[in-house]
């Protein structure tokens, strides 16, 4: 939770400027001549104003030391006349955000990026991290990105500005010049090479965070528990000492994170007062005329005011860097390769040859050697403890991701070799948790064949035991799943993902433990939906209830990743191996009764 | 300033939230202000440094260049200390807030607490509270010297000279219209941007939760539809926007640049001087502090954003706390249970003072030592009668009995003593898992734990574990399979060893092999307690002392099994569904199971 709110992490690594310049311009892709157009703008805008503000000097000594009238109204008039230069110049660069572009930009981006998503492998969206940094990143785009402008305004005007004029001052007053510019323009290289030390503040900090979170959403989880246990006090203390320590940490974090402000306002501030006094010590040795001493003044003063503004967008700038950085890593995720030439299947048949399978994140292998083939329109079992493999036996065949070693075939047809929309139209799966769209019943069902009508839609719906009770619903087919929120059960919306199924009509069918969180009235419907719909099919099912899969054409055994035993129900119980064992724990359940039943109770 | 709140009467704004460290933040915004006024006098000063050096040249104008130093080291110092201060404030507010809220969350009806869910409410805890720091922190010094440093600028002005004064103001005011003529529909539009860009936030969770699930069906066209039509919405709005009030806010933006001020001071004041109508040193000094007029007032704009913005989370963190607590009996009043038995009288309730009613005028009594069953389809109410016992929620009409005693006339320390709990959704805290057992009874040697853990079969596979009953448990620790922490939270209650026992659910997730063992744990959990339990296998009901059918929130039927068949009303057509399932098996027509299964009929 912490990881989205705190980018204090992200912003450990220091990219250079040029980096994020490359990044930046990259990721305004059509828009980058338009965009990088504007950003030379905005400099050449501050570069403008420098020059306006380099008149000073001499418009002073014009005015005050030699009392020209002419010279004065020059100087004033060349001031006015860069200024207004300066500001078209800046309007005409600012009409990337107001012409539209930026907008247009971070919503082809965001459409890029969606379309990303639906390229890259399954594996790497099923993390629950990355799903949150997708959503965050997908979401603030445009936030991010709609700062680049103003903040590049900021720089440039924090930056250039001075630099400018500095050079404009060496040939009126080279030291002062000098003074100039050895102390301005050095303070964003001086804030960046320092910015690592300061982040180890905010790190520190971060990290307190992320354990106070843990510790409040343990207290929250645990609510019912501790109070159930009287014992709400005790781990009320435990997070009150959590609390009392980041509020610790939070203290040191800001001595520490406050120092590159520190740092900038401090250099700031002695490079004012230095040129005030070098200045001053000038003009009292007379080296300096008073009127060029007063001009100078008056421009340096201007500078605090833009330079201080950046300092308090620094995290801005982070949070963008951290945001182009997630944009360049997203995109640069490969969709799993495809074998040429594509070739389909034509019959159904699934094997699995040898399979090695790690996941990215996972510690370990998920499957080791998995060798077993599952025959076409026929039902096939997989058993096992919790981690054995099953899921991920199923989510290979999906090619949610490819294994290290082996092949996954249907039909005899690599599924690399298989184009990724067609293997999708050939497998169906049913899962444990049904996902609903806010959207109708009706679309929520169509999603499965997208050109369906609504009689086919209909029809699907009645074998999946579906159609009762969406008739019943408020506006039957056309009723909001988003309107009636939680009203739908368990078992209810497993019919409707079973009629998705049925619609999609795929030769292969995966159910993974589909009725093991439903109560017994609507297991019932359910069975009966999942008896329609794996008519004729190749099927693969997970169930922990080995009396489902009994009737299995073929039972496989999986264990620690691999295959233990395959067979059928009978054979599997003759053998007296794994599945024996598994069979008999679950009749002893069966035959349980209720301890301390003693005498018939009175109502 | 500090009363000021939002629109809506209820909620606290910005600044009522701060109260409990309201002196710090004004003692904060008090040192800012100050800052804000030393930068000014230290401009003054400097003007006066070179007013001496124009009236005494050659000499050094020791006394100006101290104050401006002085000046300038002070505003410096002043800020940071501000800075700091606010900083600790918002630390120190972080905790307090946390603090309350995490102690009204242990007053508040469970039931309330289990309905926001945890994750919403350690979200709150945690980010919302968060969120208040970047205005309570780094903001609280900004506003107020947003509001002094341009309100003594004026003063100063119109001290110095009037006709500069006069014309400085004049480009601020024209300056301030077209920025209002620019925001004029703001509301409005501010609104429609952030309903566009809530579509956007909504569909980006969609896509990116629902990814996994839909790729199985349809390669994401349908929600990639979704996103891409809420991302075009966003795009057409801010479009928009941008063209209404585009030329206004550039142009006004242009304007409250600090350089026009400056080129209309430089004219102005040059004519002045030219004419001898006005010292230098005064026009310098108006120079050095006028232009920054505008500039300075501009945070605010961006202020008012940000207090908007905190609005939404302070207004999640007040409905938390505006939740009345449970009522609960003064010590003098509260009294204590008789015995173990239970009894409902006319129970009747709801969860929302006009939503449906959930149970209603149930009455039934569970006699000390006795076991009931409370089965009926989902939906029934059956949940809602185990939960109301612990009082997560207050009946609406009626009353619960423990021992003779209305449990809202009890000590819930006393109602915790009499009941135990087991629930569907474990929970385990980041201790030891001895420790997680003793909870409830802190002080229990590890010969009890170790017992209860025996009884509970769960001695066996805590011993196979590193640390044996040392080992850290929940999020932090290590991983155990849900069948391994039920048997630990039956531990916890066989320990807790209280005379009412509530079980919910308690083998619905178990995989075949650890149910066996669960249900041996039970078993002796059970023994010689009052039972209520919730069930849906109903086979382990069967020798229930009493079992209470429920439908609809009534409660339908209640006997004992045999006289419940024999009634053929709804517990014989449960039972006839429960065994249906239980036999049901994939492909079962081609298995010899078939026979046993009774005829269906359709739903």
């Amino acid at each position: 939770m912490t990881g989205m709110t705190s980018p204090a992490a992200d912003s450990m690594a220091v990219t250079p400027l040029a980096e994020t310049w490359r990044q930046l311009l990259r990721s305004a892709r059509g828009h980058a001549p338009q965009l990088r157009a504007s950003l030379i703008g905005l400099a050449l805008a501050a570069a403008v104003q420098g020059l306006a503000l380099a008149c000073l000097p001499p418009l002073f000594q014009a005015l005050l030391t030699q009392r020209d009238a002419g010279a004065t109204l020059g100087w004033l008039a060349a001031m006015t006349v860069l200024m207004l230069v300066s500001t078209v110049l800046r309007w005409w660069a600012q009409g990337f955000d107001y012409r539209g572009d930026m907008t247009a930009n971070t919503h082809e981006l965001r459409t890029l990026l969606g379309e990303q998503l639906r390229r890259i492998p399954l594996e790497v969206l099923q993390d629950r991290r990355a799903g949150e940094i997708n959503s965050t990143l997908l979401g603030s785009v445009d936030e991010n990105l709609h700062y680049v402008l103003t903040i590049a305004n900021m720089m440039a005007t924090a930056l250039i500005t001075p630099v400018v004029v500095a050079l404009a001052l060496l040939p009126i007053d080279w030291r002062l010049g000098l003074i100039l510019l050895l102390t301005f323009p050095l303070l964003i290289p001086l804030y960046r090479w320092r910015r690592p030390a300061f982040g180890r503040g905010k790190r520190m900090v971060a990290e307190a965070h992320r354990r106070t979170s843990a510790d409040i959403l343990e207290y929250t989880q645990g609510l019912p528990v501790l109070r159930a246990a009287c014992r709400e006090g005790e781990k009320f203390q435990r997070l009150r000492q959590s609390l009392a320590h980041l509020q610790q940490i939070q203290a040191i974090g800001q001595k520490k994170g406050a120092k590159p402000n520190l740092v900038m306002a401090s250099v700031m501030e002695l490079a004012m007062l230095l040129v005030a006094c070098a200045g001053v010590t000038f003009a009292v040795m007379g080296t300096l005329e008073i009127a060029v001493l007063a001009a100078v003044l008056v421009v340096v003063m201007r500078f605090a005011e833009p330079l201080a503004t950046f300092v308090l967008y620094t995290q801005v700038i982070d949070l963008t860097e951290a945001a182009l950085r997630h944009i360049e890593a997203l995109l640069a995720i490969e969709p799993l390769p495809q074998l040429t030439p594509a070739q389909e299947p034509q019959s159904f048949d699934v094997r699995f040859e040898d399979v090695d399978f790690c996941y990215a994140r996972g510690d370990g292998p998920a499957l080791r050697g998995f060798d077993a083939t599952l025959p076409a329109r026929s039902l096939s079992a997989l058993v096992g403890p919790s981690g054995a493999g099953k899921t991920t036996v199923t989510r290979l065949l999906m090619r949610h991701a490819d294994p290290q070693r082996g092949r996954v075939l249907i039909g005899g047809v690599d599924v690399r070799a298989i184009p990724p929309d067609r293997l999708n139209a050939l497998i169906s799966a049913v899962f444990q948790d049904v996902y609903l769209f806010d959207d109708s019943i009706l679309a929520n069902i169509r999603m499965a064949k997208p050109g369906a009508t609504d009689e086919e839609v209909e029809a699907a719906a009645r074998a999946a035991y579906c159609h009762d009770f969406i008739t019943r619903l408020p506006e039957g087919y056309a009723t909001r799943v988003g309107d009636i929120g939680g009203r739908l059960s368990g078992g209810e919306r497993q019919r409707i993902s079973i009629a998705r199924a049925m619609l999609k009509n795929a030769p292969i069918v995966i159910l993974d433990e589909p009725t093991a969180a439903l109560d017994t009235e609507s297991e019932v419907a359910v069975q009966q939906a999942i008896d329609a719909l794996v008519r004729d099919r190749t099927v693969i099912v997970i169930a922990h209830r080995l009396s489902t899969i009994a009737a299995a054409d073929r039972i496989l055994v999986i264990d620690g990743g691999g295959l233990v035993e395959q067979g059928r129900h009978a054979e599997l119980l003759a053998a007296g191996g794994r599945y024996r064992a598994m069979w008999d724990a679950q009749a002893r359940v069966k035959d349980w009764h209720l301890p301390g039943a003693t005498a018939p109770a009175s109502a | 300033m500090t009363d000021r709140t939002t629109t809506t009467a209820a909620v606290p704004g910005v600044w009522a939230i701060m109260r409990p460290v309201r002196g710090q933040i004004r003692f904060a915004m008090f040192l800012a202000s100050l800052s804000a006024l030393a930068s000014l006098l230290a401009l003054g000063a400097l003007a006066w440094v070179v007013h001496e050096l124009f009236a005494r040249p050659g000499e050094w104008p020791w006394h100006g260049l101290a104050a401006a130093t002085a000046l300038t080291v002070a505003a410096y110092t002043l800020r940071l200390l501000a800075f700091n201060q606010s900083h600790y404030a918002a630390f120190r507010l972080e905790t307090i807030l946390r603090t309350r809220l995490s102690e009204h969350l242990a007053r508040v009806p469970l039931g309330w607490a289990q309905q926001m869910g945890s994750g919403a409410l350690a979200k709150i805890m945690q980010d919302d509270v968060r969120a208040l720091h970047v205005f309570v922190a780094d903001s609280t010094p900004l506003y107020a010297r947003a509001y002094v440093a341009p309100l003594a600028t004026f003063v100063a002005l119109w001290l110095l000279d009037w006709r500069l004064a006069l014309a400085a103001t004049a480009v601020l005011v024209f300056g301030f219209i077209v920025l209002g003529l620019a925001m004029r529909d703001s509301t409005e539009l501010m609104r429609q941007y952030n309903e566009a860009r809530e579509r956007v936030s909504a569909a980006v969770v969609e896509f990116v939760q629902a990814m996994p699930v839909v790729r199985t069906f349809d390669s994401g066209n349908d929600t990639f539809g979704r996103y891409q039509r809420a991302l075009e919405g966003y795009l057409e709005m801010v479009t928009r926007w941008y063209r209404q009030a585009g030329f206004a806010s550039r142009f006004s933006l242009a304007i409250l640049n600090p350089m026009p001020t400056l080129a209309v001071l430089l004219w102005l004041g040059a004519w002045l001087v030219w004419r001898d109508a006005l010292a230098p040193a005064t026009w310098l000094a108006v120079l050095l502090i006028g232009s920054g007029m505008a500039e300075s007032m501009l945070p605010l704009m961006s202020l008012k954003h940000l207090v908007n913005k905190t609005g939404i989370s302070i207004r999640r963190i007040h409905e938390v706390l505006a939740t009345p607590p449970m009522p609960v009996p003064d010590a003098a009043s509260a009294r204590r249970p008789a015995d173990a038995g239970v009894r409902f009288e006319a129970v009747s309730f709801r969860y929302t003072k006009d939503g449906p009613e959930v149970l209603r005028e149930v009455s039934f009594s569970a006699p000390p030592g006795s076991v009931t069953a409370l089965v009926g389809p989902s939906g029934a109410g059956k949940t809602t009668v185990a939960r109301l016992i612990p009082r997560f929620w207050d009946v609406t009409a009626g009353r619960i009995l423990v021992g003779g005693v209305d449990v809202r006339g009890m000590a819930p320390e006393t109602l915790m003593t009499q009941v135990a709990f087991v629930f569907q959704d474990t929970f385990l805290f980041s201790d030891s898992i001895a420790d997680n057992i003793r909870l409830g009874r802190p002080d229990a040697p590890l010969e009890d734990v170790i017992a209860a853990a025996q009884a509970a079969q769960a001695h066996d596979f805590i011993m196979a574990l590193p640390q044996g009953y040392d080992t850290p448990a929940g999020e932090r620790g290590i991983f155990l399979s849900g069948g391994q922490r039920q048997r630990i939270t039956i531990a916890r209650a066989i320990l807790q060893n209280r005379p009412i026992l509530v079980l919910d659910e308690a083998t619905a997730f178990a995989d075949p092999e650890n149910e066996a063992a669960l249900v041996a744990a039970l078993s002796n959990l059970m023994r010689g307690k009052t039972v209520l339990m919730v069930a849906h296998r109903l086979s382990t009901i069967r020798d229930a002392d009493q079992i209470l059918v429920f439908d609809q929130g009534r409660l339908a039927e209640a006997g004992r099994h045999d006289e419940l068949l024999a009634r053929h009303d709804v517990y014989a057509r449960l039972w006839g569904n429960y065994e249906k399932a239980q036999h049901w098996a994939l492909g079962g027509t081609a298995s010899a199971d078939t026979a046993r299964v009774p005829e269906g009929t359709a739903p």
